[in-house]
């Protein structure tokens, strides 16, 4: 349509094109006849929901899987590219979502790693080789540095440059932001300016569509392993790009019901030990308390401490006036506190037990599901497990499967069944958002927002600000293990972030 | 996802019998696994100038062609089921247990103990007596290394080979000291009194028409009853459910309320106590006595057993039974063929490695097959992903953007 625009980059031939390319797995048609032109100068967003084909694809481009049909075109030629090597050597770099790094290395010692010049190692002048290629992009980075030191913004930057340094002309960035803050996703996207600026092209894969919509040139849509549209940020909002990902209208504020406040619910009070110094808070019943920050300033030893996962060295944790510090994880739970982790993996699910065995954990000592002598009643655990399974609409073969073959958005599906089951005084939720696609998170929010009209207190700990605002009715913010700040829902943005860097002149109260 | 568009239905139960599929699963790659291990073995004979076809089936009518030969196999299976039932229990925990070893050398010391010294125990008691303290032996010097665990996070299998050590010296210790030999004449080995009749475990070997000197015994029903018991705790059991969790997810075991320590605990004394069982088919059986014996290493080879079986208890019996298969056709080799018996041990050791290495195979293969049936790309994806990085890995030294550098 508006060729007029982009004539200036649609005259050169276009750098990639994926022609018809089509992907079988046992079962399922990950990728059917997906075509994508990829055109020098670029930076073209994937973007797609959890199973809609957007990695297969890329890892077709990347050598990683041979495709069942279609063609591979690079610089006008046809190429095959049977293996990342060969993607490299043809000037193709992907940065994957799990970083792969050897965390006791420098940086420098990371990047040259599989490409060393010869058998003696020059650190210092592989060093000043590293230190050369970040500056001349603008990447901020120690090439001394231990990467077990680095935050996972910088990680990430030792990844991209691991592509830059073997010469990558196209960059692949698998789900770049998901690991990251706002402030280091604004990092990100100053560093792939300068690589565009540069020349490169980069391929975004994403479903954030905010941040699509601010970095990309032009916009593919892939559902169901088919594109459903090609658009440019400037043709589009984000609105429709959710529509078309989704294939139904998408709500990105839910109605938040009424507020009913009841008596305090959680207090901690003065927490203190690892990154926590001298945490208060208050979640009283019916409320939603929205905890902002940049992630690494206690999120993780607040949820920790209160479910008695952390040690405490100072400071208390009490629900409905009784106090929980030093209570052991069970007994927390069995007051009435349910817990969605920031990592479903690591603290959630058992991945490789079945869904009923998932279904049941930390509930399994309950007299329901096990007797006197340490029997398991398994036919009860498994009714459990369909009720879940069936009102919270998981999509799984059966409840037999293990949890490992769930998709993220069905595995926190399981998670919330089984924490919300109980009826919880408190549910504490972090991130529970997290690698979610778009009309799972809408799920998620209800749910959370329908244990608020129930009457009961909850604790939301997200890095991601639009979460805060969808759901809290009261606005903290922590930084370096302190609340540095309580908002209204409706304060502006900037204040709140301010609260976020520390900035305590904010509206303290 | 397997998102909400997908044609999944919100689960179907019992879609397919998934535990014949399982089964069958696991049979084909064990049929595939021991095929493999016969024709890497008849390369070796053919090496050494001899025909596969003789040896293999010199080996087999040794073990099957009488019930007496088979009730030998049997006796040497039995330890071995105890042993690999130990390893088995701490490793579904998590916990590599290497210290069966010494923990049933200990039993042994304190079994002979209680048969020496509570020798006024009439009938059946002092037996049952003696199986106890053989237990608690293992479970006492097991519990060692478990509480050094759960205390101080001393990694098991440090812990337990230095104990393996003490276990040894313990015994020496003994038999030189509170266990010494005080019968008239002269003993040719370092060993014990003489236990009474009544502390010895039956032998059953009538029941089959098998001669007695087969020392089949009672204590093979009491091992495939321990299969059984370990096959019920895990499977129906809250400790085994606990153990599975806190083996294969640590924090989601604990988020969930378990208490790491105290099932690991309590794992080391389940598997304690049935390495505390290994010593007594040597001891209560075969020579009746405490006798110093360095060589029989019943802990490490059950290791090896476990692993054969999956860690599965019925799999245990089984790769117990072909381990006694094996280990009786040392003696046939050097009666029929040049075959050095040492062959033998090549053989096992083929074994064990085609094993691993076939199941972990199928391991991937079923769980990519299962992935991507559930129509799950992306976590698929991500399942390759970590195969593949971890190939680049080994192949590039660290691999990076995907494996090629």
């Amino acid at each position: 349509m508006n060729d007029a625009d982009e004539a200036g980059r649609a005259s050169a031939s276009p750098l990639v094109v994926l022609d018809g390319i089509t992907k079988r797995f046992p079962g399922v048609v990950a990728n059917d006849d997906v075509s994508l032109e990829l055109r020098a100068g670029e930076v073209h967003a994937l973007i797609g929901e959890n199973g809609a084909g957007k990695s297969t694809l890329m890892r077709v481009l990347y050598g990683m899987y041979p495709a069942d049909a279609g063609r591979i075109v690079l610089r006008g030629q046809e190429q095959r590219i049977a293996s990342p090597r060969d993607a490299i050597a043809n000037g193709i770099g992907m940065v994957h979502q799990h970083f792969v790094l050897v965390d006791p290395f420098t940086v420098t010692e990371n990047v040259i790693l599989g490409d060393e010049d010869g058998p003696i190692l020059d650190t210092e002048a592989a060093e000043a080789k590293v230190a050369d290629l970040a500056a001349s992009y603008g990447f901020t980075i120690d090439p001394g540095a231990t990467v077990e030191d680095l935050s996972v913004g910088e990680e990430q930057r030792v990844e991209i440059l691991k592509a830059l340094y073997r010469g990558v002309e196209i960059l692949i960035l698998d789900e770049p932001t998901a690991v990251l803050t706002p402030a280091e996703t604004q990092d990100l996207f100053e560093n792939l300016r300068r690589l565009i600026a540069d020349g490169k092209s980069i391929v975004f894969i994403s479903h954030k569509l905010d941040e699509v919509l601010e970095i990309a040139d032009r916009i593919t849509v892939l559902r169901r392993g088919a594109v459903v549209g090609e658009t440019t940020p400037d043709r589009t909002d984000k609105r429709q790009l959710a529509e078309m990902m989704v294939g139904r209208p998408v709500l990105f504020r839910l109605d938040k019901p009424e507020s009913h406040l009841g008596d305090t619910v959680l207090r901690v009070d003065d927490l203190r030990g690892g990154r926590l110094k001298g945490l208060s808070l208050e979640v009283r019943a019916g409320e939603i308390v929205g905890v902002a920050g940049v992630e690494g300033n206690g999120q993780r030893e607040l949820a920790e401490a209160i479910m008695g996962l952390g040690t405490i060295e100072g400071g208390s944790v009490s629900l409905g006036g009784s106090d929980l510090s030093g209570e052991s994880t069970q007994e927390i739970r069995n007051a009435g506190v349910a817990f969605i982790p920031e990592d479903r993996h690591e603290q959630g699910l058992v991945l490789n037990m079945t869904l009923w065995e998932n279904a049941v954990l930390g509930r399994h000592d309950d007299d329901d599901f096990s007797g006197v002598g340490g029997f398991l009643f398994i036919k009860r655990i498994k009714e459990l497990a369909s009720r879940l399974v069936e009102r919270f609409d998981v999509r799984a073969r059966s409840i037999d499967v293990t949890a490992g073959t769930l998709s993220g958005g069905n595995q926190q599906k399981l998670i919330l069944a089984r924490e919300l089951e109980t009826a919880p005084k408190l549910l504490v939720a972090a991130q529970p958002t997290r690698g979610l696609d778009v009309g799972a998170i809408e799920f998620v929010w209800r749910q959370i927002l329908e244990q608020k009209a129930e009457g009961r207190g909850v604790l939301l700990i997200s890095a991601e600000l639009d979460e805060i605002y969808a759901l809290s009715d009261r606005i903290v913010t922590l930084y370096e293990g302190r609340i540095t700040g309580e908002f209204a829902p409706d304060a502006p943005a900037d204040e709140v972030g301010r609260g976020m860097l520390g900035d305590v002149a904010a509206v303290e109260s | 996802m397997a998102t909400e568009g997908t044609a999944i239905p919100a689960v179907r139960r019992r879609a397919k019998p998934r535990w014949l599929e399982g089964f069958l699963v696991q049979g084909g790659a064990l049929i595939v696994a021991f095929l493999l291990s016969l024709l890497i073995g008849a390369i070796i004979i053919m090496l050494l100038g001899e025909s596969p076809l003789a040896v293999y089936s010199s080996i087999v009518t040794f073990a099957f062609r009488d019930a007496d030969s088979f009730g030998q196999v049997l006796t040497i299976a039995t330890p071995l089921i105890f042993s690999a039932l130990a390893v088995a229990v701490c490793f579904k925990g998590g916990l590599f247990n290497i210290g069966v070893e010494g923990q049933y050398l200990v039993g042994m010391v304190t079994a002979t103990w209680a048969a020496l010294k509570l020798d006024f125990l009439p009938g059946p008691l002092l037996v049952i007596a003696v199986l106890i303290f053989a237990m608690l032996g293992g479970m006492a010097f097991a519990g060692i290394a478990g509480a050094l665990k759960v205390k101080t996070g001393a990694h098991e299998v440090v812990t337990t080979i230095m104990l393996n050590g003490i276990a040894v010296s313990f015994l020496g210790w003994a038999l030189n000291g509170p266990l010494k030999f005080t019968e008239e004449g002269v003993a040719t080995d370092l060993r014990s009194d003489k236990f009474l009749d009544n502390a010895l475990i039956p032998n059953i070997g009538s029941w089959f028409g098998i001669r007695s000197s087969a020392d089949l015994s009672l204590l093979l029903p009491l091992a495939i009853v321990c299969a059984g018991l370990v096959w019920f705790l895990f499977k129906r059991m809250r400790l085994g459910y606990e153990a599975r969790a806190v083996g294969s997810s640590p924090g989601s075991a604990r988020a969930g309320g378990i208490s790491i320590g105290a099932v690991q605990m309590k794992l080391f004394l389940i598997s304690g106590a049935l390495a505390g069982l290994v010593g007594m088919q040597q001891l209560l059986v075969d020579k009746g006595a405490l006798v110093q014996n360095y060589e029989a290493q019943l802990g490490f080879t059950g290791i090896a057993v476990a692993f054969l079986g999956q860690n599965n208890p019925v799999g245990i019996v089984f790769a117990a039974i072909f381990w006694g298969v094996l280990s009786r056709g040392e003696t046939a080799l050097q009666i029929d063929t040049d075959v050095p018996r040492e062959f033998m041990i090549v053989l096992q050791g083929i074994f064990i490695m085609t094993v691993v290495i076939v199941y972990q195979v199928t391991r991937r293969w079923a769980a990519r097959r299962q992935l991507a049936r559930e129509g799950d790309v992306e976590r698929f994806d991500d399942s390759e992903a970590e195969i593949d990085e971890s190939r680049g890995e080994q192949a590039s030294g660290g691999g990076l953007i995907g494996g090629g550098g």
